[in-house]
């Protein structure tokens, strides 16, 4: 008995090894490593993929995750340099953050790659050319952008604050119906704070722009002390999620969100249509994710040619605005042709494009960026 | 005797280099960095930084571990006390065959689960509404250190009441039939015939538990979205958001060292019991 598994076994391994060589050497794979979560994954794995791969029937695309936030980002920085010395890297395209995006720019982790693919010229924003504060010129196009906005709950709340003063006001006279997730859970909060320091600092330009100032930092002390103030008069959720679940069980009224999360989960029917979206003034921040290519990648005319499939207006119409809500990554009027008035103005009808662009704004440069956060952690907390 | 030597050390070789390299070297690398600064020279400055931002952090989280071991403690006493003193013998076996659930759950999905569970509109609280006990507008929510609180005793209390519970069983029971027929209630036998004699496996359970709830992330991550926030959340931030790996393991360090006093009880008690951990 004992005899005749073991048979099998050998038996199977055997037929296993025979045919996997086979489908190898046929195949080229591409890697295709993203941060972010796993729809991300599912993105590249169930849609860009198999395109790719009907484009180019001799490429396996290989979809792997990081996972979200800055998290993910600075796993695919650390692999890279960890990869650093060797001849040739296993990830062909990365999928990251801006934080990171400075990092390995700086660290020449990355190829300057986009003279060499066509989509390029449909590349507008301002996000394109700088990642908080390092100039990405040549080695970044965006997947999409993303943008943080407060949501609300239309049945309560009838005129919903239109500035971080208003919206002040408001929690003054309704307390504990203002939440958002604080720093450590998620960036729909810290793009809340950095949004009040914008809105509180003598200088919210230079914080996006630079140059950087070490001393800049003891001018938000009034805009923390007041936030520490605030703080005591709203909930603070467990995550980017945890803000959505709360306006979806009614436990607050008002809160800070990401656009494309907000409008999947209504979509989903885990909030109710009366929940809807402003952008409060001065402006709060959003981040693109980019595309980018290692600078020793094993595929790199592969690489190029399924970013540029990436960044089509075809795909960035079907793919980014119709599937995920996201802000397109290359010039909205390039895909706005490919898509239906119904689906455009589904993403503009609460956020409208003049908003994004007065008060759609970036991240701050990165060690302001850490100045901010820290500076959270050490007076408001 | 030199060759039986040799035979022996080959031996253990392999399961030494595992620990070696899994766990020694690693932890060596971690302590290092706590007392590196980012040009490579030596500092405490990471620990004045964790001192001087998670100061607060710190004692919250050896207060919330500590609590829930307490409680973790006295629910696993409960519990197993119940299997053996326990006079229904239908209630027993219901407990006996509920009681290991939350064993095989992991720390992500009770926490996941105790995100809806204990929300201001939670089940629990519109559970509570629809019985008339409570009244939903007035309700408070408890993510927040009570929710890491239910959360961990929830899932650690089957632990410990399994590793009680077998001793428990395995006690002579005729002191405690001695006690009964002088007229002792169940909860004085419980206290001062049981308890004493399986302290020892107790203690080990609960110290096992205090290690454990430590290390947990995705428990305060997920359930409480307030500060004070705990240890591993602090670590977590350290490295994600600044990729600051010194601050990281200095907190890692106080871990550490929390760890490490409860390591020394429960190996003192290993010695004390004839080297039997």
């Amino acid at each position: 008995m004992k005899r005749l598994v073991l048979l099998s076994a050998a038996t199977v391994v055997t037929l296993a090894m025979m045919s996997s060589p086979g489908l190898a050497q046929r195949k080229v794979t591409l890697n295709v490593i993203s941060a972010g979560d796993q729809n991300m994954v599912d993105y590249v794995r169930d849609y860009l993929g198999p395109q790719f791969e009907k484009s180019h029937p001799d490429v396996a695309v290989k979809a792997v995750g990081t996972g979200p936030g800055d998290a993910g980002s600075q796993k695919i920085y650390e692999k890279l340099m960890a990869e650093k010395s060797s001849a040739s890297w296993d990830i062909d395209v990365a999928v990251i953050h801006q934080k990171a995006a400075g990092d390995m720019i700086r660290e020449k982790l990355l190829a300057s790659y986009t003279k060499d693919v066509p989509t390029s010229k449909y590349v507008t924003s301002a996000s394109a050319t700088n990642a908080l504060g390092t100039d990405a010129t040549g080695y970044v196009i965006p997947m999409f952008n993303s943008q943080t906005a407060i949501a609300y709950n239309s049945d309560m709340v009838k005129n919903p604050p239109a500035s971080y003063d208003e919206l002040v006001k408001w929690v003054d006279a309704n307390p504990n119906k203002f939440g958002y997730n604080g720093i450590k859970g998620g960036m729909s909060g810290v793009s809340f704070v950095v949004g009040w320091v914008y809105a509180n600092a003598p200088d919210a330009e230079k914080l996006m722009k630079g140059p950087y100032d070490p001393a800049t930092k003891a001018s938000w002390d009034p805009a923390f002390a007041k936030l520490k103030e605030f703080n005591k008069k709203v909930v603070l959720t467990p995550g980017n999620a945890g803000t959505l679940d709360m306006l979806g069980r009614g436990e607050i009224e008002m809160g800070p969100v990401w656009v494309d999360m907000f409008y999947t989960w209504q979509a989903d029917g885990k909030l109710p249509p009366s929940v809807k979206l402003k952008l409060i003034g001065p402006g709060m921040p959003g981040q693109p994710m980019y595309y980018v290519i290692p600078a020793k990648a094993a595929n790199t005319k592969l690489a190029e040619e399924f970013i540029a499939l990436a960044t089509s207006p075809k795909v960035q119409a079907d793919g980014i605005v119709k599937r995920f809500n996201w802000y397109p990554g290359i010039d909205a009027t390039a895909v706005k042709s490919q898509l239906d008035d119904a689906t455009w103005n589904k993403l503009f009808v609460d956020v409208t494009p003049q908003d994004l662009a007065s008060k759609g704004k970036t991240f701050p440069i990165t060690p302001y960026f850490n100045d901010i956060l820290e500076g959270y952690e050490k007076k408001v907390q | 005797m030199r060759e039986a030597r040799l035979f022996m050390l080959l031996l253990v070789l392999p399961a030494l280099s595992v620990v070696l390299a899994l766990f020694v070297y690693p932890l060596g690398l971690s302590l290092a960095s706590a007392f590196t600064a980012k040009d490579g020279t030596a500092t405490l400055e990471n620990f004045a930084k964790t001192y001087q931002l998670y100061g607060d952090d710190i004692l919250f989280t050896f207060l919330i571990v500590a609590v829930s071991t307490v409680v973790i403690g006295a629910l696993a006493a409960a519990i197993g006390g119940y299997l053996i003193l326990g006079e229904n013998p239908r209630a027993v076996a219901f407990l006996k065959w509920l009681y290991r659930w939350p064993l095989f759950i992991p720390f992500i999905v009770a926490a996941q689960c105790m995100r809806t569970f204990l929300a201001k509109n939670g089940l629990m609280n519109n559970t509570f509404d629809s019985l008339g006990l409570i009244n939903l507008q007035s309700a408070v929510g408890l993510l927040d250190w009570r929710g890491i609180i239910v959360t961990f005793v929830w899932k650690q209390t089957p632990f410990v009441a399994l590793l009680v519970a077998g001793a428990m069983a395995s006690l002579d029971r005729s002191t405690m039939e001695a006690a009964r027929n002088l007229g002792a209630g169940r909860v004085r036998i419980l206290v001062e015939i049981v308890l004493p004699q399986v302290a020892q496996v107790m203690v080990v359970g609960l110290i096992l538990s205090f290690v454990t709830m430590l290390s947990v992330l995705s428990v305060p991550i997920m359930v409480s979205g307030g500060s004070p926030a705990m240890l591993t959340v602090d670590m977590a931030f350290r490295i994600n958001s600044y990729g600051d790996y010194g601050t990281a393991n200095a907190l890692g360090f106080i871990s550490y060292a929390m760890t490490g006093i409860a390591a020394w009880v429960y190996l003192r008690r290993g010695v004390s019991g004839g080297g039997r951990p």
